[in-house]
């Protein structure tokens, strides 16, 4: 992901923090990466200016402030973050306070060099970075340290906020070191490099569960999200929305009816130039009821535009054309000759594999607010992808990016609905037309017609298998509109390996998985029309929530039809050879190997072959390495289902879990992430699914789209496995593993197969007719 | 003018009567805790008592509010420190948060009459309640813990 930097050119400063700066600022010691090695250039202007990219600070009282540059959606990232730097800064935990960046390219990510909270790649990136400014900042205070008790440094020892000479048992805070204004250092890029971080055993705070530093505000309604922003003389604008997703105009406005609504300000058509948005209006008002009720009074008229008649129907029926045409479709993997070894094959076996349009439908609806001030933009919201919402913002005014400052607030979740940037357009345009700061929030209903889907992705499977139903050959067609593609960063795109252009790999990981498999193709296809009609989005996890929903259903079928067991077949395949053997980048260390002992200890802990299932039961595994096949988290699970045989309706009893991530920096915070997204994983399975009809997302609220509620929730047993590798990400790799493990399950329970997500009671009860 | 009585204070609103109470707490009166989620009575997030019953702030006019005692998660404690809002800290069950204030008010109506619930009637009580981060097994035992402490066990 290192190309992005060279998308945008703020992100420079990522590249160019070669310094590494602690100094103190008004009673402030601040420590953080800087452009210039000059402490006294960068603290000239004082704390408020600071220039370099302050991400810890500890003040006179001896809090210690972290600002991260990500976006908290419930992950508890800034709490991870002020972990990661609390352990070699050895402060204590109940000194740690988190604070949040603005979009200043300052606060970049130092390894993405931008501001994106997503992929699971927070914690990876970010933890060498945020443990050397921790320790680089402990170094430095004890350096101080010495010097105010007039011992040697190296007889002194930080624990706890405080430096203590271990001979004579003196000690000083931090606080006071702070108050003394001794503690600076300037340090190069190679010091920084130099210092010698802790070992895994030598940890105090890693490892542990420490309470989130978020959740106490998320209990007492203190905690500020977008939606919660009010600005002096701010007004109200509600959407009115066009009756198709994607590509409508405004024909005419009558606002005769609204004008009757009080305290209504205007209706605002809004010229998108980024094309994010098409045929949008938002009413203004001075209240958000009166807005409500304008944008229902307003009387507008539209050309649908080309997508007016797309269904779900048409864009499988381009998915399938274009599979079969087989042209259209860029290599993403290109192992051996897949063709040639079907062709020898002594079993060929193909099937095909469905997934639903889905919506992100976060708690909290899309909303931002904006305020322009000397020519300066101003944006209140919560936002996974500062960087990119920062141009677009900039693009739809017609200002330059240095003028957009955007405030980030708590997200009331994301799941990657919030790296769009849709939700700013109304809202500055809107505050733009009235000259004075506007509010915008989506209805629920606006939310979900106008949401960034998860693709409709149709998926065709070839496998060939030798004489012992060993698969020597997969072929994997994977099919769907393109969200990153979307977006038009070109460094987001992969070169396909035959070199024909590039093409979006974010919608085919995880089909390059770790199975040795000699001939092994993989194709991917953008459907275009699902990529008009439905722009679609990043939804949790993205790609291998379909790619092993393809991949470990057929290894289940593979073992059915081969009569084979399906663990002991995918154990013999995750044998961890050729390039399967990973290590390349630490995260791949041990290889397939790490996958086959997640799914020895899913299997172990749910009993499977074990113990005795009643009737109409059964167990099914998956095992996937999601999300890259460059940062894959070893997971897998074992689901026990029930079927009703009458209606064919799926209880899930029971998801065992297990995940390799390396190392788990909060133990619990991990834990919380696994039973989140397995569940996440467990409703796009049985409970979400939205439709496309005449153009338009035909769910509008949580009585359309359905999902899961406490009822449904199934027990869940998760092993964490922690085993000191490179920390990976955990908030995604469950959604992915769970909807293939309870259709597997399913099938030994009744013998029914099902590919196509989500499984309804019908498509259950069809199949076991079959 | 609208007369209401919300944490135990008057606050005078200048809105017409059908307002959903909702926006009028968290519009008008900038008391943001209360969350707005799906404006369709169902999601929970708008969660608020009123004389002490769970109601949908969403669904009700502000006008039915009138001469009620209306509390928000503000003033579920003065402090902050409800059974509930401790057992959800010592459970952490808040991941993004947002759906958590209409949780713990759903919950509160509960333990209020019943501080001994079963699993069975925990689900009953909670599954208007939609948790998007899907937090659902420590929402059930944090309010299992906090039932525990108001019975004193
Ligand atoms: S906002 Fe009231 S129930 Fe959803
Ligand atoms: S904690 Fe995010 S919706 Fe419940």
């Amino acid at each position: 992901m290192n190309a992005i930097t060279k998308t945008d050119k703020a992100t420079d400063a990522g590249v160019s923090r070669r310094f590494f700066l602690v100094g103190s600022a008004a009673g402030t010691l601040v420590l953080g990466y800087a452009a210039t090695s000059k402490l006294s250039e960068a603290l000239a202007a004082g704390p408020g200016a600071f220039a370099p990219s302050a991400w810890v600070a500890i003040n006179k009282d001896g809090k210690v402030e972290v600002t991260v540059g990500k976006a908290d959606m419930g992950q508890h990232i800034a709490s991870t973050m002020a972990q990661i730097v609390a352990e070699e800064l050895e402060s204590s935990w109940k000194d740690m306070t988190i604070a949040f960046a603005s979009n200043d390219p300052k606060y970049n990510d130092p390894v993405l060099g931008a501001q994106i909270t997503g992929g699971s790649w927070s914690t990876g990136m970010n933890f060498d970075a945020m443990s050397r400014a921790g320790a680089a900042g402990r170094i430095t205070l004890i350096k101080a340290a010495a010097e105010m008790m007039g011992v040697p440094e190296a007889e002194c020892q930080a624990r706890e906020s405080r430096v203590r000479h271990t001979k004579s048992n003196k000690a000083v805070t931090y606080a006071q070191i702070v108050a003394s204004g001794k503690a600076a250092k300037v340090w190069t890029a190679d010091e920084l490099k130099a210092i010698k971080l802790k070992a895994p055993a030598q940890y105090r705070l890693i490892g542990q569960s420490v309470p989130q530093l978020d959740i106490p505000s998320k209990t007492n309604g203190t905690a500020r999200y977008g939606i919660d922003t009010f600005l002096p003389g701010m007004l109200y604008g509600k959407l009115a929305l066009p009756p198709v997703r994607y590509g409508a105009k405004v024909t005419g406005l009558d606002d005769a009816e609204a004008k009757k609504v009080p305290g209504f300000v205007q209706a605002v058509v809004l010229d998108d130039k980024t094309g994010t948005t098409s045929g949008w209006v938002v009413a203004v008002a001075k209240t958000y009821e009166g807005a409500r009720k304008a944008a229902d009074a307003l009387k507008i008229t539209y050309d649908k535009g080309p997508h007016a008649a797309v269904t779900d129907a048409a864009i499988v029926a381009e998915a399938k054309r274009l599979q079969a045409e087989g042209t259209a479709g860029f290599l993403f993997v290109k192992n051996g000759d897949s063709a040639g070894a079907i062709g020898t094959a002594a079993k060929v076996m193909e099937a095909e594999y469905l997934t639903s349009l889905n919506i992100h439908a976060p708690m909290e609806p899309m909303n931002a607010t904006a305020r322009e001030e000397n020519g300066t933009w101003h944006i209140y919201t919560g936002n996974q992808f500062a960087t990119r919402t920062t141009g677009i913002a900039a693009a739809v005014l017609g200002v330059e990016q240095a003028k957009i400052v955007m405030h980030q607030h708590y997200l009331g979740g994301g799941f990657g609905r919030r790296l769009e940037s849709d939700m700013v357009i109304p809202a500055l345009l809107a505050a733009k037309a009235v000259g004075k700061p506007v509010k915008v929030i989506y209805s629920r209903e606006d939310d979900m017609r106008m949401d960034f889907t998860r693709p409709l992705t149709y998926q065709k499977v070839k496998v060939g298998l030798d004489g012992n139903g060993k698969p020597v050959a997969l072929e994997h067609d994977v099919i769907g509109a393109w969200p990153t593609a979307r977006w038009g960063i070109p460094e987001f795109l992969t070169p396909a390996v035959d070199k024909k252009g590039p093409h979006d790999s974010f919608t085919v990981n995880g089909a390059d998985a770790w199975y040795t498999i000699p001939n092994h193709t993989v194709r991917n296809y953008k459907n275009e029309v699902a990529q008009n009609a439905t722009p679609s989005g990043q939804l949790r996890s993205v790609a291998p929530a379909w790619t092993f929903w393809a991949l470990e259903s057929v290894m289940d079928e593979i073992a059915a039809a081969t009569g084979q067991d399906p663990v002991e077949m995918r154990l013999a395949l995750l044998d961890g050879s050729g390039a399967n053997a990973g290590g390349d980048k630490p995260q791949t260390s041990g290889g397939a190997k790490r996958l086959a002992n997640a799914l020895r200890t899913a299997v172990g802990r749910s009993g499977y072959g074990a113990i005795k299932l009643g009737p109409n039961e059964g167990m099914g595994v998956a095992a996937v390495s999601s999300q890259e096949r460059s940062s894959p988290t070893w997971t897998a699970c074992v689901a026990h289902v029930a079927v009703d045989p009458g209606s064919g309706a799926v209880t899930v009893k029971r998801l065992t879990i297990a995940m390799d991530v390396g190392t788990a920096i909060n133990p619990d915070g991990v834990k919380a992430q696994i039973e989140g997204s397995a569940l996440w994983g467990a409703s796009i399975a049985l409970h979400e699914k939205a439709t496309m009809k005449n153009g338009a997302i035909e769910q509008t609220n949580f009585d359309g789209y359905t999902p899961m509620r406490m009822a449904d929730a199934p027990e869940i047993d998760i092993s964490i496995i922690s085993n000191g590798e490179a920390p990976v990400g955990c908030g995604e790799p469950a959604v992915t593993v769970v909807a293939p493990a309870i259709a597997n399950a399913i099938f030994k329970a009744v013998g029914a197969r099902v590919r196509s997500l989500p499984i309804t009671a019908e498509a259950v009860k069809a199949a076991m007719k079959a | 003018m609208i007369n209401l009585t919300i944490n135990g204070k008057e606050q005078k609103v200048d809105v017409a009567g059908d307002t959903p109470l909702l926006w009028v707490i968290r519009e008008h009166l900038q008391m943001t805790g209360t969350k707005f989620g799906c404006g369709a009575g169902l999601c929970g997030s708008c969660t608020v008592h009123i004389n002490g019953e769970a109601v949908r702030s969403c669904q009700t006019a502000v006008s039915e509010a009138v001469g009620k005692k209306v509390t928000t998660i503000e003033g579920l404690d003065s402090k902050g420190q409800h059974p509930l809002q401790r057992a959800f800290v010592a459970e952490q069950v808040p991941q993004c948060g947002y759906c958590q204030s209409g949780q713990i008010m759903q919950a509160a109506a509960l333990l209020a009459k019943n501080n001994d619930p079963s699993k069975a009637e925990i689900v009953e009580h909670m599954n208007g309640n939609l948790c998007r981060c899907m937090t659902y097994a420590r929402i059930q035992r944090a309010i299992l813990r906090a039932a525990a402490d108001m019975r004193g066990v």
